[in-house]
């Protein structure tokens, strides 16, 4: 478990939080766009930090690293490192955790946040005009698995859950259990394991005396990989289907063995076999330069940026208040399809995939990882809506 | 005014005019920190490696009042004080029947047991996360949100902490840690009760150490879960170390050393952990009384080259 | 019943694990008489080798066999290099040195691989897993217990049964007497080093295929040596054994009830111990 090195943010964004200045490390000179991309490059996200620094990048390169007639600076600091320079315009991190912390800067600094995670409070009980959530709503990932997952297996009632015990896990959680609720699903078991967690033995041995219909995983990347390995080589799978309900993708699944993905079934904020044009031609590039198709990661950070870079030309100007006003109600057709921003609460309504993972004699490449069933768009209902008031500048 | 006292002052003149105000109180919070280890390390002959212990313990405690009772200054630093003194009684009463590698082993294990204590109690610490959102009550009507004013205020504190370090290793208790740091059976046998001196070593220490920690709490507005951890515990001594743990003041120097080197060159590599592995390795092999022996030797080679 | 029963399975494993790196440590402060802090970091290193050596040349077992001993090699070095010259200077020098070079090993090892976490399958013929009767349980965790056990055995009777070994356990009780009778004491410290760092290279192989790598795997590992150690009795390495696997076992049996608590677990129970017998559960006062 690697979780040092974080402090730096969190200062930073408390110094904020009371009022301080940020640094300024380099000033910025008046025509540049200074955008700051959180990536961490330390921690228990060290690896995602890479990918999304890919996928911002692309984002700006394809404008020429300009906006507005005007250049893009381009500026990466480690969730772990000095934030500032300046910038008004902030997207990331990746961990929801820490992006609560951010958020919670980027309303006393008034600066444009963008942030793509699986915490509802960004666009729930935490929200502000500042910051924007590009994720689909946790509820429309769990109406989005769960719905679909029955509609194949409607004889699944008992289902154990295995949560990252981390605030986006809370919050798929949550609404698992209620979506679960109109399906007549019975909860026989739910654990949390903490972040970075390797050793799932014990969590395993649990899941299986609870004797499931099926094992939901809710948890990212190196733990999703970790858990769905350990469910497999107890035996679980492929008897029974696993799910992993807020999955990178690709990335996670590149990393598991044919045998592992039997039986498997995710859910992801992208699937690099969608069907859209601007996904098309994102994952073709991607693929040209980084060998793999790109996963939720590397995507979220592209698809994020060219919604930044569209409230810059919706709003003809880089003032902040111009900006979040051409966010508000901002609608393009993006890699997943439609995306229209709901102004009242600043979370992004747009689809989420469903996959069943292909058996090793279905895949006609090494990469034909899985299906895409099923998306699902369904908006998280105004009685759950904990985002009450979005506020004023 | 001794040569030192003049020196301490002017830098506590002019350190915020050249770091940044924020940077410069980290510096004298690590310096009181240092302080308390020394009067371990230093002075006892204890090589105490799990300080965070206290210093996070009362960084933790003092943060959740100042958050949620919003309790004043002074009550948020006698908290520090004491909890960080009640933790070191607990973990000393542990530690002191050990001595040599036991000893230091125990007080790393501890420091771990407190550390996941504080990473899974998640409701309280935050975890991960760490506690943010702890403000900085005024003080006797002074505003100390802003940089400068708190600056006051933590060198005021630890000039105040270093007086009284200095009374304490000069008085009569401060010989007989040295004496036990000697010659532990010597002392002994002349009578000395070996371990409740070490134990008392010990609270104070961790007194000095949950002092820092509150400032610390306050001057970031948060704690984050590493100021309870090894890694924690390892920096003040190496920072004591290098600036060498045979004097008063090497802990303030060696504060300088690593604060301003960590704040500066993690900036500048992600990878900068290395270069502070390869730096001890270096002091350990060639430069051990640290910067204030390196000093003295430095001074007595130059004074000692013939004069043509 | 059949929870329980594989909880215990999985302690037993982990113990293992855990004796191995308790024996090391147990071997190396009892000799040297140094806090080596660097312990985990050998044993991040020797997963790190693993899985190098299996992506080089394709075969697990010779890499099970070959990685091992690049950190015995390793060890060597740093004892030769470095704490030979630190034997007189004091505790606080010798941890500040194998601290830092535990730093510079993790930072390396985020040098040469990356900070990303990566996973490592265990050998065809190990995945999946198997039928005991009473639980399903993965074939690889059940080949750990078997080589660790067996290691662990051996390095017992070496230490036991063989001159040197016999050698090496003088050291631990008197070192003046061990030179006395004409023993090279450096190369006493040299070997008992190497071997220590051996078994903490081994184990941290053994480990790779069940965790994955992460640069900061040696963290974690280091302060349960540490526990395992004090527990057992300094030098003890009987009962660094039993520690390791009393440790294991506790620690998966508390985490079938209250996962949250099963790593404060390891350390409340050695502080539980302490308090009642300050020489650990085998040591001598």
């Amino acid at each position: 478990m690697s979780k040092l090195e974080r402090r730096d943010i969190l200062k930073i964004g408390a110094l904020a939080a009371t009022g301080l200045a940020f640094p300024a490390i380099v000033r910025a000179q008046s025509k540049e766009i200074v955008i700051l991309g959180l990536w961490d490059q330390t921690g228990a996200f060290a690896d995602v930090g890479p990918l999304n620094d890919r996928g911002m990048r692309m984002a700006l390169e394809e404008r020429d690293m300009k906006v507005l007639g005007r250049p893009i600076r381009y500026v990466t600091r480690d969730g772990a490192t000095q934030a500032g320079e300046g910038a008004r315009f902030i997207v990331g991190p990746w961990s929801s955790g820490v992006a609560l912390a951010v958020s919670e800067v980027a309303k006393r600094k008034k600066v444009v946040h963008l942030f793509s995670g699986g915490t509802e409070d960004i666009s729930g009980s935490r929200c502000h005009r500042y910051s924007f959530q590009w994720a689909a709503s946790p509820y429309t990932a769990a109406k989005t698995v769960v719905d679909n997952f029955m509609k194949a297996n409607p004889k699944a009632k008992r289902w154990h859950l295995l949560v990252a015990d981390y605030a986006f896990g809370w919050s798929v959680e949550k609404y698992v259990k209620e979506v679960g609720k109109t399906h007549g699903i019975e909860f026989v078991g739910a654990d949390r394991h903490p972040l970075g967690e390797r050793e799932f033995s014990n969590y395993v041995q649990k899941a299986a005396a609870n004797k499931p219909d099926v094992v939901a995983m809710i948890n990212f990347g190196g733990d999703a990989v970790a858990g769905a390995r350990e469910i497999f080589n107890f035996g679980l799978t492929p008897k029974l289907p696993l799910i992993m309900s807020w999955s990178s993708g690709v990335e996670e699944l590149v990393q598991l063995a044919p045998e592992i993905r039997d039986n498997l079934w995710v859910g992801t904020n992208f699937y690099y076999t969608a069907d859209t044009p601007v996904a098309k031609s994102f994952v073709k590039s991607y693929q040209a330069k980084f060998k793999l198709p790109p996963g939720y990661a590397p995507s979220a950070a592209y698809s994020m940026t060219r919604m930044l870079l569209a409230g810059f030309d919706k709003a003809k100007s880089d003032d902040v208040q111009a900006v979040v006003k051409a966010l508000e109600g901002l609608e393009m057709n993006d890699i997943v399809g439609p995306m229209r921003v709901d102004g009242a609460t600043h979370q992004t309504l747009r689809p989420y995939f469903f996959l069943r993972c292909k058996p090793k004699a279905a895949m006609k490449h090494e990469l034909d990882f899985a299906d895409v069933v099923a998306t699902g768009d369904a908006p998280l209902p105004k009685e759950y809506a904990a985002c009450k008031d979005i506020g004023s500048f | 005014m001794k040569k030192e006292t003049i020196l301490l002052l002017a830098a506590v003149l002019v350190l915020p005019l050249v770091l940044r105000p924020a940077i410069a109180s980290e510096i004298w919070i690590f310096a009181i920190f240092g302080l308390g280890l020394n009067l371990l390390l230093g002075y006892t002959g204890l090589l105490s490696f799990g300080q965070a212990t206290f210093f996070g313990s009362a960084a933790y405690v003092a943060g959740w009042l100042l958050k949620h009772y919003g309790i004043d200054v002074f009550l948020a630093l006698g908290t520090g004080v004491f909890v960080g003194a009640a933790s070191a009684a607990l973990v000393g009463y542990l530690c002191v029947q050990r001595s040599g590698l036991y000893f230091i082993m125990l007080t790393f294990a501890l420091n771990q047991l407190f550390y996941f204590v504080a990473y899974q109690w998640t409701s309280v610490t935050g975890g991960e996360d760490g506690m943010p959102g702890i403000p900085r009550p005024a003080f006797l009507g002074i505003d100390f949100r802003e940089p400068l004013p708190y600056y006051v205020f933590v060198s005021a504190l630890f000039l105040l902490s270093l007086w009284i370090m200095k009374r304490i290793v000069e008085s009569p208790l401060g010989r007989i840690l040295q004496a036990i740091r000697e010659n532990e059976v010597r002392a002994e046998a002349v009578g000395y009760d070996v371990a409740r001196f070490k134990l008392a070593a010990f609270v104070i220490g961790g007194a000095f150490s949950g002092l820092a920690g509150v400032l610390y709490a306050m001057l970031f507005g948060i704690v984050p879960l590493e100021a309870i951890g090894f890694v924690t515990s390892g920096n003040v001594v190496f920072a004591t170390l290098i600036g060498g743990s045979g004097s008063l003041y090497g802990p303030i120097i060696g504060s300088f050393v690593f604060i301003w080197l960590s704040e500066s060159v993690s900036t500048l590599w992600a990878r900068w952990p290395l270069l502070l592995g390869v730096a001890f390795v270096i002091v350990v092999l060639f430069f051990r009384g640290g910067v204030v022996e390196a000093w003295s030797r430095f001074w007595s080679w130059r004074s000692s080259k013939p004069k043509t | 019943m059949s929870l329980l029963a594989g909880q215990i399975l999985n302690g037993i494993a982990t113990g293992m694990l855990y004796a191995l790196m308790g024996l090391g440590l147990s071997l190396i402060t009892g000799i040297l008489n140094i806090p080596n802090f660097a312990h985990g970091a050998l044993f991040a290193v020797g997963a790190y080798l693993l899985v190098t050596l299996v992506g080089a040349i394709g075969n697990f077992w010779i890499g099970l066999v070959v990685a091992p001993l690049g950190v015995a090699l390793l060890g060597l070095l740093i004892e030769y290099a470095g704490i030979r010259r630190l034997y007189a200077a004091g505790h606080d020098y010798q941890l500040l040195f194998t601290f830092g070079l535990s730093l510079i090993l993790a930072e390396g090892i985020i040098l040469i691989w990356g900070p990303v976490g990566i996973s490592h399958l265990p050998p065809a013929i190990l995945r999946g897993g198997m039928d005991l009767g009473f639980t399903f349980y993965p074939k690889y965790r059940l080949f750990v217990m078997v080589v660790a056990g067996l290691l662990v055995a051996a390095t017992w009777l070496f230490l036991e049964k063989t001159r040197y070994g016999a050698i090496m356990r003088a050291g631990i009780e008197n070192k003046e007497m061990v030179s006395l009778l004409g023993i090279d004491i450096h190369r006493l410290f040299t070997a008992a080093f190497a071997l220590g760092a051996y078994l903490a290279g081994i184990a941290g192989a053994l480990t790779a295929p069940i965790r994955g790598l992460s640069p900061g795997m040696g963290v974690d590992m280091l302060g349960i040596a540490f526990v395992v150690v004090a527990l057992g009795g300094l030098g003890n390495l009987l009962g660094a054994i039993a520690a390791g696997l009393l440790i294991g076992v506790a620690q998966a049996v508390v985490a079938a009830y209250w996962t949250e608590a099963s790593t404060v677990v390891i350390y409340a129970v050695m502080a539980a111990v302490l308090l009642v017998r300050p020489q650990g559960l085998f040591g001598i006062r």
